[in-house]
């Protein structure tokens, strides 16, 4: 475990926020997660690289959970307080030898692009389609940071997306080439409906990948 | 002389490591006794995986302690370093080890009787420290591969508790099980915590399989405990290999694909499928056994049917059924919906029962067929091994000898006797 200091702290909404840290001698695997706490506190919860492998700062990506134990208190960070940060842990990571010559379609709900995220601004010349399902407009975390031309905002509580309706539905309309590789990054009901829906329209069972978030 | 008993609870990997430990102390001059016995020196090798693992632990400290209050008294094991505080507190309890100095115990306890009051934290910290393990508790020799594990599972504390995944030198594990062959033994058993993510230099889990199983000697080669997700296709060719034993402890944990969500397991039921369908097209027999945890947060009644459908389909040899506990700093200890204890025992008993008919079912097709038994204890002309499949096998015969391979033909099954297989020497 290492201490690291506090950056910045930058709202993407009234209750998600991106906490910067200093990168120091970490190294990881775009794609794995961290866990983080308060120097010297057993409390800490886990969260995904929302930063690049090249970067030379640390970043993760954190939505503030009612009664939550740590999002809340996290969030009143300032900069120069030090965090621990533990890991980097996971298998949640893109191939090597795939990069450079598959198509990739990330499928991901409200914080759940997070990793992906990391994969994309880690190897922005990959042949990929993300698809971010979100409630609300404004939970498009920095979506100007993606190629308009590869991002599809999929907005359920409201018609304000490049689709109206849950990324399930997206998929179930619009369905991927069998020679894509999918990773999934969002709730549990998410992935379980989409894996399914992606089994159905061919994709094999090796190239799906998911990674959990609660 | 000395005495020394041990108690371990818990993993294979628990097993090896006193197996080790015992074998030490004996090669020093201690004498080893039966843990219901006075012994000067009494060890705990707890384990805290589940509630009832901690209460056990705590059930044989009590024990130890009324044995003999003189005593010294260890416990080492993932209850000392889960429930740390709580140990050290407890007067009884002389020294408490956490994992990653255990097998720095014979110089602590030297060390106590020499009157240099050792801290634990002294002590060297070396995972793969260990000692040979002749003369342990098993006929088997077990080789420790790997320790820890990173995948952080929902329910589960071991990796906060054994620490990152780390795995031992290639070469190590070689030279171990070449002297352990040298030495005698003819079964090897393959540990650790998640050896299939097995990883050194640019070594994987298959190929280091490889290598042990080209080395020359007269043993089989045993896989102990594996998850679903760290081998691909050479390992399962590997399945197939003259000395590989046809058993593979497969941790399934669930019959259902949204509490394998849950619980952030990295494989699905069709993916758990495809690998028993792939194993056993090739040798049908094969024996594959498995964990179900009972009563995960928010499992419905048609998952927990799913886990029952499941050990119907995979024809389990055996399956290692236990409650979900809760396990305190895990990110499934904050879930929602957890199953009330009635339901989980209601559920338990269901699925044992399951579990029971299929272990029957998948032993009695041996009735007629030859197993090739590893001799382990003998009582007059009563010999018990496991065959080549991990199923406890008992005959009779004269002049036998123990770690000795017999081929026995198979007769019956003793349903009473957990389904004990009954032969004839051939």
């Amino acid at each position: 475990m290492n201490s690291h200091k506090v950056i910045s702290i930058r709202n993407l909404t009234p209750s998600t926020y991106v906490i910067r840290m200093e990168k120091k001698d970490f190294t990881f695997k775009t794609g794995q997660y961290i866990t983080l706490g308060f120097s010297g506190s057993i409390d800490r919860r886990e969260y995904s690289i929302y930063s690049a492998e090249q970067d030379d700062y640390l970043e993760v990506l954190i939505k503030e959970v009612e009664d939550g134990l740590l999002s809340k208190k996290l969030k009143k960070c300032k900069p120069g307080d030090v965090l621990d940060v533990d890991g980097a842990f996971g298998h949640f990571s893109l191939k090597e030898d795939e990069i450079k010559n598959k198509k990739f379609m990330f499928i991901s709900t409200g914080t759940g692009i997070s990793p992906i995220h990391s994969f994309i601004h880690t190897h922005p010349e990959m042949d990929y389609t993300l698809l971010h399902g979100i409630r609300h407009k404004n939970e498009a975390y920095e979506s100007e940071s993606y190629d308009p031309n590869r991002y599809i905002l999929c907005t359920s509580g409201e018609n304000t997306g490049d689709f109206n309706g849950r990324v399930t539905e997206y998929l179930l309309k619009n369905p991927v080439s069998p020679d894509t590789i999918c990773y999934l990054c969002g709730n549990c009901h998410m992935i379980y409906e989409a894996y399914d829906i992606l089994e159905k329209q061919g994709i094999k069972l090796g190239p799906i990948h998911t990674e959990v978030y609660f | 002389m000395k005495t020394i008993a041990f108690k371990t609870l818990g993993c294979r990997l628990n097993q090896y490591e006193t197996d080790a430990l015992a074998s030490t102390f004996q090669n020093n001059d201690y004498k080893l006794v039966d843990f219901d016995t006075e012994a000067d020196i009494y060890v705990i090798n707890s384990c805290t995986v589940t509630h009832q693992s901690d209460h056990k632990s705590r059930h044989f400290i009590s024990q130890a302690n009324r044995r003999n209050k003189d005593s010294v008294l260890v416990v080492t094991g993932c209850m000392a370093n889960n429930a740390k505080e709580e140990l050290e507190n407890r007067d009884e309890i002389n020294y408490v080890l956490e994992n990653d100095n255990k097998s720095a115990l014979f110089s602590l306890v030297e060390a106590h009787f020499k009157g240099e009051l050792k801290h634990p934290s002294q002590l060297d910290k070396d995972l793969f420290a260990y000692g040979a393990t002749e003369k342990g508790f098993h006929t088997r020799s077990m080789i420790k591969i790997q320790d820890g594990c990173d995948n952080f599972c929902t329910f589960c504390i071991i990796p906060s508790v054994r620490g990152r995944a780390k795995s031992r030198s290639f070469e190590a594990i070689l030279d171990n099980v070449r002297s352990v062959v040298d030495n005698g033994a003819k079964e090897v058993v393959i540990t650790g915590v998640n050896i299939g993510r097995y990883e050194f230099e640019h070594y994987k889990f298959d190929d280091l399989i490889e290598a042990i199983l080209n080395l020359d000697g007269d043993f089989r080669l045993r896989i102990s405990s594996l998850e679903p997700d760290g081998f691909g296709d050479k390992f399962l060719g590997l399945l197939s290999h003259p000395k590989m034993t046809p058993h593979l402890h497969l941790c399934l944990q669930s019959g259902s694909d949204e509490v394998l969500l849950r619980m952030r397991r990295m494989y699905n039921i069709k993916t758990f499928k495809n690998t028993v369908e792939k194993v056993r097209t090739i040798r049908p027999d094969f024996n594959f056994t498995t964990d179900i945890i009972i009563g995960f947060p928010d499992e419905s009644e048609t998952a927990f049917t799913d886990s029952c459908d499941m050990i119907k389909d995979m024809e389990f040899g055996h399956v290692h059924a236990f409650k979900y506990s809760i396990r305190k700093g895990t990110r499934a200890e904050r879930m929602e919906n957890q199953v009330p204890e009635k339901v989980k025992t209601e559920r338990s008993e269901v699925l044992r029962g399951i579990a029971e008919e299929s272990k029957l079912k998948y032993r009695s097709q041996f009735i007629g067929q030859t197993q090739r038994v590893l001799v382990e204890t003998i009582n007059g002309n009563t010999a018990k091994g496991y065959g080549e499949h991990y199923i406890p096998v008992q005959f009779e015969a004269e002049d036998l000898k123990e770690n000795t391979f017999y081929n026995v033909s198979i007769k019956a099954i003793v349903e009473e006797k957990d389904g004990l297989l009954l032969g004839e020497l051939i």
